[in-house]
């Protein structure tokens, strides 16, 4: 097998075109997930019932089915509701509620984690419960869950690309299309793969590097318990 | 178009035929990934070779940095070019399994790491060692200390064996889309996979306590 | 019939199976200073974390300058609740654990319960702090994070925190029993100005040498009730129960037979 080369240059441009789109819509994906996980994680905890069914509903209904079903059904039902979005609308709500239902438990987790006595203070000088979680608790909750919401973000990445099935012309789609110009699958894949494989490394390495500095600032000894308990139930992928 | 269930019930013979070959897919993939990522594990553990040990790294974290859908992709279209023709059921099967195995073998370093070392020595003293030691000793040790996450790992298989259906593995998604291919109800026979796909994974995940309990092993 | 500063009528409390509160009654007068005593377990952080609400007794109520505080009759409405909190602005607690606020620095773990619960403006929240850290001894600790306080510290800043709210009764939690040695001093000046300056205050302690000196009343519990209360000097140089003798006994108190 001959490698050729001038796969790699000619048809970079049309790839890194579709990585574009790829980190759009999961920026798209992440600023509609994290606030949609943050009021599910609120939700579940909540003492309403009503809300908290719905809400344990949803996150249960989102982690245990594969995101290529969930991608086909909001492609064909949403034209039901009237809805008649282009596929990377489509995409981006998809991969969002999908995210949201990881994130959700993330926070929860990072809520859980915040010791009891900070609730307890912030309730015993007369907080009320959204002002005790807007003023004390979700702010220590931030430094605990920014790690393991990194983590779920470069899945988000790599769930993206089967958006390719429903013919967003993000990063795996366009890889596709360069295959069936080209007949080069390895070339062609091996690029789309480095091209994950490297904005996956260079987000973490970030994160690594910022998270050492926020540990710096204010660390202490319960920060590390809640780092301990997030790793348990933390998606590993 | 108003939502029709006479459609799911006529799918729903077809639709559990191709239940069964996820599930048949998915214990594939998954007992072919325990068994690598355990070899894998316990070279890491035995040989002492850095370029063992980088190579590994290495394919973890390639592993873990790509999409599994590329992955799959690569094995199904790089693979020929090779010489090497296996046919969609098989190149899915490795795909999963190569997929798999890299995240196995971080949980079974995690259940490796949570054996005491003093197992390894009081095996060592009594004389026990090689392939004993790890068969007798550690690795039971090792997977019962990996029992959740494994399990959450399996659900995460059997999510991915949806993924086969892009490759054309005749399995549930692949089912329904043939069906609602040839029914134009798209919604009822989706509807109906969901339901199917998220009853196989939430059972699954449940189950995870009470295989915990039942193989629980009092620490001495 | 005078009216009295704060009423505990017929408080009681179960945990699963174990009675923390068995039918308290305590009437506390203003300016009063009332050291709870007792075992571990005898119910005296229960009872001291039913005044402010913060774990709802099953059966009693509790009373501040005669408005109901709560009642376990009721189910909280949200107008309740709105009261209830603002009860809690008039009731300072300190916890064992200090719970400062370790994302805010001591100045701003001073300030912000003024602004969102108080509702006072940002200049006048301030103000007030830097002149509350300065009688606590904080003055050069304002721009510190709470991690890098001694344990002492973190406790002032904590009494300090409550202090800002403008309570008209202090309810402390062991205040002292985290604390080195060594640090157990600083705190319990802070607590003895409070005294000075007429505070009401419920503390629940091991420090019996403090609470001989400056306690108007002691209360000893054990097994969820009142088991006896009275001035320092009778009832720890005379205890009258055996149960509270063989307390003393035990903590080898026999320098305060004095």
């Amino acid at each position: 097998m001959n490698l050729e080369y001038t796969i790699f240059i000619d048809y970079a441009p049309t790839l890194l075109l579709g990585f574009w789109l790829t980190l759009k819509i999961v920026v798209c994906a992440i600023a509609l997930g994290i606030p949609l996980g943050l009021f599910l994680a609120l939700g579940k905890r909540s003492p309403f019932v009503f809300l908290s069914f719905l809400s344990t509903s949803f996150i249960e209904i989102f982690r245990n089915t594969p995101f290529i079903i969930q991608v086909f059904l909001f492609y064909y039902v949403l034209p039901f509701y009237g809805l008649r979005l282009s596929a990377e609308y489509v995409g981006i709500l998809a991969l969002a509620a999908f995210g949201s239902a990881y994130f959700a438990e993330i926070i929860r987790a990072g809520i859980d984690a915040v010791p009891k006595g900070q609730l307890e203070s912030a309730r015993a000088i007369g907080m009320t419960d959204w002002q005790s979680m807007k003023n004390i608790i979700l702010p220590q909750t931030l430094s605990i869950v920014l790690p393991p919401l990194t983590n779920q973000t470069l899945t988000l990445i790599k769930e993206s690309a089967i958006l390719s099935t429903i013919t967003v012309h993000e990063l795996t789609m366009t890889g596709l299309m360069v295959q069936g110009e080209t007949f080069r699958p390895f070339e062609v894949f091996i690029m789309v793969a480095l091209l994950y494989w490297a904005l996956n490394e260079t987000i973490a390495t970030i994160m690594r590097r910022f998270e050492k500095n926020i540990n710096k600032n204010r660390n202490t000894g319960s920060t590390k318990n809640s780092s301990a308990i997030l790793k348990q139930n933390e998606n590993i992928r | 178009m108003k939502f029709d269930i006479s459609y799911i019930i006529d799918a729903l013979p077809r639709l559990f035929e191709g239940a069964l070959i996820t599930l048949q897919v998915a214990i594939l993939g998954f007992c072919l990934s325990l068994i690598l990522a355990t070899t894998i594990t316990i070279a890491r553990t035995s040989l002492n070779s850095k370029i063992f040990n980088t190579i590994i790294a290495f394919y973890i974290s390639f592993i873990r940095g790509t999409p599994l859908l590329v992955q799959i992709f690569l094995i199904y279209y790089v693979l020929p070019v090779f010489g090497l023709n296996l046919g969609p059921f098989s190149a899915g099967i490795i795909a999963i399994t190569l997929n798999s195995a890299a995240f196995v073998t971080e949980i079974l370093r995690g259940g490796l790491a949570s054996v005491p070392n003093g197992q390894f020595e009081a095996a060592k003293s009594l004389g026990i060692s090689g392939v004993a030691l790890w068969r007798k000793i550690i690795l039971p040790q090792t997977f019962i200390a990996s029992i959740p996450p494994l399990v959450n790992e399996f659900t995460m298989v059997l999510k991915a064996t949806a993924l086969l259906s892009v490759i054309t593995v005749v399995e549930l998604m692949r089912v329904s889309q043939q069906i609602y291919s040839a029914n134009y109800h798209p919604v009822e026979v989706l509807s109906a996979t969901f339901v199917i796909y998220f009853l196989m994974c939430f059972v699954v995940s449940r189950s995870s306590a009470i295989l915990e309990n039942k193989l629980k092993v009092k620490r001495a | 019939m005078t009216l009295n500063f704060l009423e505990l009528k017929g408080l009681h409390k179960k945990f699963g199976e174990i009675t923390a509160l068995n039918n308290v009654s305590l009437n506390v007068s203003k300016g009063e200073v009332i050291f709870i005593i007792g075992p571990s377990g005898c119910g005296k952080s229960t009872l001291l974390r039913a005044v402010n609400w913060l774990t709802p007794p099953d059966k009693g109520e509790v009373c501040l300058e005669g408005d109901i505080v709560g009642s376990s009759s009721s189910k909280l409405t949200i107008k309740e609740s709105k009261l209830l909190n603002s009860f809690r602005a008039r009731m300072g607690m300190v916890f064992q654990q200090f719970n400062v606020w370790p994302h805010l620095n001591a100045l701003e773990n001073v300030v912000r319960a003024q602004i969102v619960v108080a509702k006072r403006n940002k200049a006048e929240a301030e103000a007030k702090a830097l002149k509350i850290l300065d009688e606590v001894g904080l003055s050069d600790k304002i721009n510190e994070w709470p991690d890098n306080l001694s344990g002492g510290q973190k406790q002032r800043l904590a009494i300090a925190r409550s202090l800002a709210m403008d309570p008209i009764l202090m309810l402390l939690d062991e205040p002292t029993s985290a604390l080195d040695p060594e640090l157990v001093g600083e705190v319990l000046s802070v607590l003895r100005r409070l005294v000075n300056n007429g505070m009401t205050m419920l503390i629940v302690t091991h420090e019996l040498g403090f609470a001989s000196k400056f306690g108007d009343r002691i209360v000893f519990m054990d097994g969820g009730e009142i088991i006896e209360e009275g001035i320092p000097k009778k009832i720890l140089k005379t205890p009258k129960t055996q149960r509270l003798k063989m307390f003393l006994e035990k903590l080898n108190i026999t320098s305060f037979k004095q």
